[in-house]
């Protein structure tokens, strides 16, 4: 699926027409390979919905390489011209056939608007092939931070007792008075968690 | 997963030993002191550790066949990838303890025989049915929480080897157990298919669970082999009443109901009453329960379980495959030519 999905993305018009493999919608894959360094494409893959499109995102483009943080989209979003006033992250595809590269946020209107700022504010004279622009709230960002399984693609803490701690703690706080938890919790503090 | 040490001393073991010895082994002991394999140790000291540690062995390789039948299966990306890291770890608990207990004087081939042809049992919980993924998340929660009740106190015992190898194992149970206790959660906190399904487990599993720590004590418990020097350092209904105060109240939280089950041959659940007995005891600060049936119990470990032929069939059957595996290896050490 992953790779019938790749296959299908335009090489140098620009031009993301399909947006469906076999029924699926098709994502773009953003990637950041270490602290400091700028969201690259990474690629695409098809899923039927973006917790879906999430794991599939996580385990292929964040396992089979190192990296910290994994941007998801649906494809459509990226060059629609349309949209609400909010913020945008850009990416410029500086030379045809060379992955898009994030360039920054801007407040816009609509994905046209955010096409445009993004020339006035990073791109400027520079020659350029084409510019994707996303609204934020149509991207699922995922990083150690925001996600406990992230971590298992860099130090396996799914495999730990302590990578499950907090998510466990918060489920049980739902349903269970503090104290009730405390008690309950005490014997995981011996030795071995 | 692990078996509790209920295996039995025979008539046979109790040979004269030499007084003098082993009254120093016995206050060694009795201080603390570890022994490791090249001590002197009373022959029925080494032959009932040699079984503990193979029984236990045994436990978790059969432990890892109804858990490794769900990976497949497994509902999602992150639950498949610890339900085969736990399968993973519980081969290797059996691993690290067939070598704790080759070094007491029994070959490894002869303990995998003797696993195949029945000779040896491995626990009596994993001869019972894992139909659904909710008995994927109770087995882990419960049985892996009872095994860390279990170990947690093993890990105190004497035999140098046995409980370096239960510190190990029990951090990666507590990983077990932590992911089924997230399982249970999210089940519990899910839609009422979910909480049903999570219900109907529980009822096959909580029965076994309260089993898991074996029989009832005997009067003489503190005197018998096993706790006099100090391989066991709880008693089976100690460990048992320990489980019960730490679960019943957080499954109960959880919303799920503690029932007394009756089941088939099949392992199948016939009826579900509430346990009539269970309620916090104010006077002795902790839950009374109804006991496990242990007639039920008996016939099962007795080989009459639902699943106890199926388990020993796939046992064998990887057995009897890896058998040219073996004699490859061997025949070709025995050939090789050494360049060295």
């Amino acid at each position: 699926m992953l790779s019938r999905a790749r296959s299908n993305v335009p090489k140098s018009t620009g031009d993301l027409a399909t947006t469906e493999v076999d029924g699926f919608p098709v994502w773009e894959v953003f990637a950041q390979k270490k602290q400091g360094a700028i969201h690259v494409h990474a690629g695409s893959l098809s899923a039927p919905d973006a917790s879906m499109a999430q794991l599939f995102a996580r385990e292929h483009y964040g396992q089979d390489q190192q990296c910290i943080s994994i941007w998801v989209g649906p494809r459509d979003i990226f060059t629609a011209d349309g949209g609400e006033h909010e913020s945008y992250e850009v990416f410029v595809q500086w030379v045809a056939g060379y992955r898009h590269e994030h360039m920054g946020e801007v407040s816009a209107n609509n994905g046209a608007e955010a096409k445009t700022k993004c020339i006035e504010q990073f791109t400027g004279d520079k020659d350029y092939f084409t510019i994707w622009s996303a609204p934020v709230s149509k991207l699922t960002k995922i990083d150690g931070c925001t996600d406990m399984i992230w971590r298992e693609t860099t130090d396996q803490s799914y495999r730990l007792a302590k990578g499950y701690s907090r998510v466990v703690r918060k489920k049980w706080d739902a349903i269970r008075a503090k104290d009730a938890v405390d008690a309950y919790q005490e014997e995981d503090l011996e030795d071995t968690f | 997963m692990s078996a509790s040490a209920n295996v039995e001393v025979n008539a046979k073991d109790f040979i004269e030993e030499d007084p003098i010895k082993l009254a120093a082994f016995e206050k060694h002991v009795a201080e603390g002191g570890l022994i490791e394999p090249n001590d002197w140790m009373p022959q029925a000291y080494k032959s009932l550790m040699l079984r503990m540690a193979e029984h236990h062995a045994n436990s978790e390789i059969v432990g890892a066949l109804p858990e490794g039948e769900w990976i497949t299966r497994a509902p999602s990306l992150l639950r498949k990838l610890a339900l085969t890291a736990k399968v993973q770890d519980e081969v290797g608990h059996g691993q690290m303890l067939y070598e704790v207990a080759q070094d007491l004087g029994k070959s490894r081939n002869a303990m995998l025989r003797d696993l195949v042809t029945g000779v040896t049992k491995y626990h009596n919980c994993f001869n019972y049915p894992c139909p659904t993924w909710a008995d994927i998340c109770m087995i882990a929660w419960l049985i892996d929480g009872a095994a860390i009740l279990n170990q947690g106190t093993l890990a105190h015992g004497s035999f140098g080897p046995y409980i370096r190898t239960m510190r190990r194992i029990n951090m990666e149970e507590a990983f077990h157990f932590k992911h089924g206790e997230d399982m249970v959660l999210t089940l519990m906190s899910g839609t009422d298919k979910q909480k049903k399904m999570a219900q109907e487990a529980f009822d096959r599993w909580w029965d076994p669970s309260l089993a898991f720590f074996g029989p009832n004590d005997r009067t003489d418990e503190r005197e018998r082999p096993a706790m006099k020097w100090r391989m066991k350092t709880a008693t089976n209904d100690e460990l048992r009443q320990k489980f019960v105060n730490r679960f019943a109240p957080a499954a109960m939280a959880t919303g799920l109901v503690i029932n007394v089950c009756k089941k088939d041959a099949e392992g199948n659940v016939i009826s579900a009453i509430p346990d009539p007995l269970l309620k916090h005891n104010e006077e002795t600060d902790s839950w009374d329960f109804t006991q496990p049936d242990w007639d039920e119990f008996f016939r099962v470990i007795r080989g009459n379980g639902p699943c106890n032929k199926d388990r020993l069939a796939l046992r064998r059957f990887s057995y009897e495959q890896g058998e040219w595996v073996r004699r490859a290896i061997l025949h070709g050490a025995t050939n090789a030519p050494c360049n060295n």
